[in-house]
């Protein structure tokens, strides 16, 4: 009999999907999608008590698979994702799309069984079916979003090639051991790990799919991916590599290049998703740093970044439903019609400002003071640079450009019932979070963190210091502004890394590909210009009516029959000796 | 702050008429006045923000600490963000379909349906 307590809930997501893939009726697969989110979470809760649990090991082509590992640091993952998937099914409601339902269960399913993972094996096949599953999101765009989501699909799959590599070189070199614990970059196969981890995760370099897929996916599918597949990473790294000095470095460039490109972005779905590479770099610096406090602060930044992202995607995905786009160029003035989104806009924008009494503030800082206390000075101030970069991209620009600013004109409904309450959810859950003073607070969640807090984010100073900076930033942006200094918003391509693959790199295969053809071209008229004249030469010569076939005087004869026997005599001889 | 009904302009009867019933009270916040005197909410905030950090000094100091650094940080992080804009605009920007892929969805590309519903 199987024990349904050693099912990793991930699997039961997974299954809700493959059910949804077949089932016609709207209200039945809206239920599932709902409740399946739910079920996991009970049965995460029923599964994990205080101690780490370890099960359904399943030995096939003799290996042993741990498909379920919870502990501290899984459990507040586990939870995430399933909060993370009823916003996200509340917020698709209104959209009857059978793909988008399934996938969005299956690639939900995947991240929650790769959290749950407990060898690098598992781990594996549900990054790759997060990977695989998650595309049609992308697809479900439309037309436009073909090229990228082949681009996404590419580039997830070789993170899932590399992170393969790497396990099968670490366990070889554990003795077939694949658990998935600490690694860190001095292990074999530790860089094909990490470097498979940071692609997921959006390193510089490595991070352009997230700018070019998640603008182009469906208004409900890109609210759907800002949520896991990031966050899986995050967690692997979490388990994988925490204390890596590089990651420190790493995670404080994240942290400040996006900005650059936010501020001269005009579509606000990628500006979001410029604002996603940046809170990631905060989280990447807090595992590099490694202490309890960083990894706490890691942990509970996971939970409020997923909801105040959410809920900025979700508050421009109802912009995008209402008006077709979400080019800042095109918007302005949208408070006059959708006074609702555009106050959940602004608890979103705020919360991931950092203001006090939003959730940022009281997780966030837990990273910046790990980085004081451990004087990492440079790194701190490119988080303290990149604290007012947020304020200007995703604090001010968003909501400013969309609801405020000149009036565009426009007048629309305000967003469906149903993206009202989940935005209305992911709100309230950005102030509860950050509640200070009572048990469901920020100190319900600090409860759920890996380590014991010993941190308190209401102190006098700090809240001061952190308004000095938002307010010193709003001051900017308004004088800017007033003196026409704050650049207006312009149609354009911003071109990133991915220009080196999508131009550059495909501009050199095109010319590879053109030359190759010119090459073909010329060596098969060289080939069949050659073959032509020896088959024209030996026809002349060998032929009936060839010069061989041609009467030569006998003498003639006998003295090339006595040549070639004397050839034929010396090349025998020469062998011979 | 929300002028009664008699004393409205016809401009500003249409607007009232137009905007969503939840948005009326707030329709002040688009007013020219308002837009003009808002930044000096942010500047009476920033300056008895750092007029506070006398009273309530920062517990872990970084060494680049003194009176009004975040104050100043943040100004001249934000500035120095937005003054970037131009050159990067400059040095980056290119026609929306220079990939060739439709751009980014918009009234024109969308394949969402009628959003105006």
């Amino acid at each position: 009999m199987i024990d349904i307590l050693q099912i990793n809930p991930g699997l039961w997501v997974i299954l809700a999907g493959i059910i949804c893939a077949f089932l016609p009726v709207s209200p039945i697969r809206k239920a599932l999608v709902l409740l399946a989110p739910i079920f996991a979470a009970v049965m995460i809760f029923q599964i994990y008590g205080a101690q780490e649990v370890i099960g359904g090991v399943i030995n096939f082509a003799g290996m042993d698979y741990t498909t379920l590992r919870i502990d501290r640091l899984s459990m507040i993952w586990g939870y995430l994702f399933c909060l993370a998937g009823v916003l996200n099914a509340i917020y698709g409601l209104h959209e009857k799309c059978k793909i988008t339902d399934s996938s969005a269960l299956i690639y939900m399913g995947a991240a929650l069984a790769g959290v749950f993972s407990g060898d690098l094996l598992t781990l594996f096949i549900f990054w790759e079916l997060a990977a695989i599953s998650s595309v049609f999101l992308v697809w479900k765009g439309g037309e436009h979003s073909y090229a990228s989501g082949i681009r996404y699909l590419a580039i997830h799959v070789l993170s899932g090639v590399l992170l393969l590599a790497g396990a099968i070189v670490y366990g070889r070199a554990n003795g077939g051991d694949f658990t998935f614990g600490n690694i860190g970059l001095g292990a074999p196969g530790g860089w094909l790990l990490l470097i498979a981890m940071g692609i997921k995760c959006g390193f510089p370099f490595l991070h352009n799919w997230i700018q070019d897929a998640y603008p182009k996916a469906s208004i409900t599918g890109t609210v759907i991916l800002s949520a896991f597949t990031t966050k899986l990473a995050l967690y692997a790294l979490a388990r994988g590599f925490a204390g890596e000095d590089i990651l420190i470095y790493i995670g404080a460039v994240m942290t400040c290049f996006p900005v650059f490109f936010a501020v001269i972005e005009n579509d606000l779905r990628r500006v979001l998703s410029y604002s996603l590479n940046n809170q990631l770099g905060f989280m990447v610096c807090g595992i590099g740093i490694g202490t309890p406090l960083a990894m706490n602060g890691v942990a509970a930044h996971v939970v409020a970044d997923v909801i105040f992202k959410g809920l900025l995607f979700m508050s421009m995905g109802a912009v995008m439903l209402r008006t077709g786009t979400t080019k800042a160029s095109e918007l302005g003035g949208l408070f006059r019609s959708m006074p609702y989104t555009t106050l959940f806009c602004l608890i979103g924008a705020g919360s991931i400002a950092a203001f006090p009494l939003l959730s940022a503030f009281v997780t966030k800082s837990m990273i910046l003071t790990a980085a004081l206390e451990e004087h990492l000075w440079v790194p701190l101030a490119m988080l303290l640079f990149a604290s007012a970069g947020v304020m200007e991209h995703s604090g001010i620009k968003v909501p400013y450009f969309t609801f405020f600013s000149h009036d565009s004109g426009r007048r629309v409904k305000e967003a469906p019932w149903n993206m009202l309450t989940a935005m209305g959810l992911a709100s309230l859950l950005c102030i509860v979070f950050a509640l200070p003073g009572v048990s469901f607070g920020y100190k319900l969640l600090y409860s759920l963190l890996p380590y014991e807090v010993d941190y308190h984010p209401y102190t006098p100073d700090h809240v001061i210091f952190q308004l000095q900076l938002l307010f010193a930033a709003i001051t900017a942006f308004c004088i800017l502004k007033k003196y026409g200094l704050y650049p207006s918003e312009k149609r354009a391509e911003i071109i990133d890394f991915d220009w080196t693959y999508r131009k550059l790199g495909l501009g050199i295969a095109k010319w590879i590909g053109a030359m190759w053809t010119r090459l073909s071209v010329n060596i098969t008229g060289l080939r069949k210009t050659f073959i032509d004249n020896a088959g024209k030469r030996l026809y002349q010569i060998f032929s009936p009516a060839g010069a061989m076939s041609e009467a030569a005087p006998s003498g003639l004869a006998a003295v090339l029959t006595a040549g070639m026997l004397v050839i034929a005599l010396l090349i025998m001889f020469i062998t011979s000796v | 702050m929300a002028k009664s009904p008699e004393n409205l302009s016809e401009a500003e009867l249409e607007e009232r008429t137009n905007a969503h019933p939840m948005s009326v009270p707030f329709l002040w916040l688009g007013r020219e006045s308002t837009i003009k005197n808002f930044m000096w909410l942010p500047i009476a905030g920033m300056i008895i923000c750092t007029a506070l950090g006398l009273i309530y000094p920062p517990h872990h100091l970084a060494p680049w600490d003194f009176f009004g650094s975040w104050t100043v940080i943040g100004f001249v992080a934000y500035s120095l963000v937005v003054f970037s804009a131009g050159p990067l605009f400059k040095l980056l920007a290119r026609n929306e379909d220079y990939y060739g892929e439709g751009g980014l969805p918009d009234p024109e590309y969308s394949t969402e349906g009628d959003h105006h519903d």
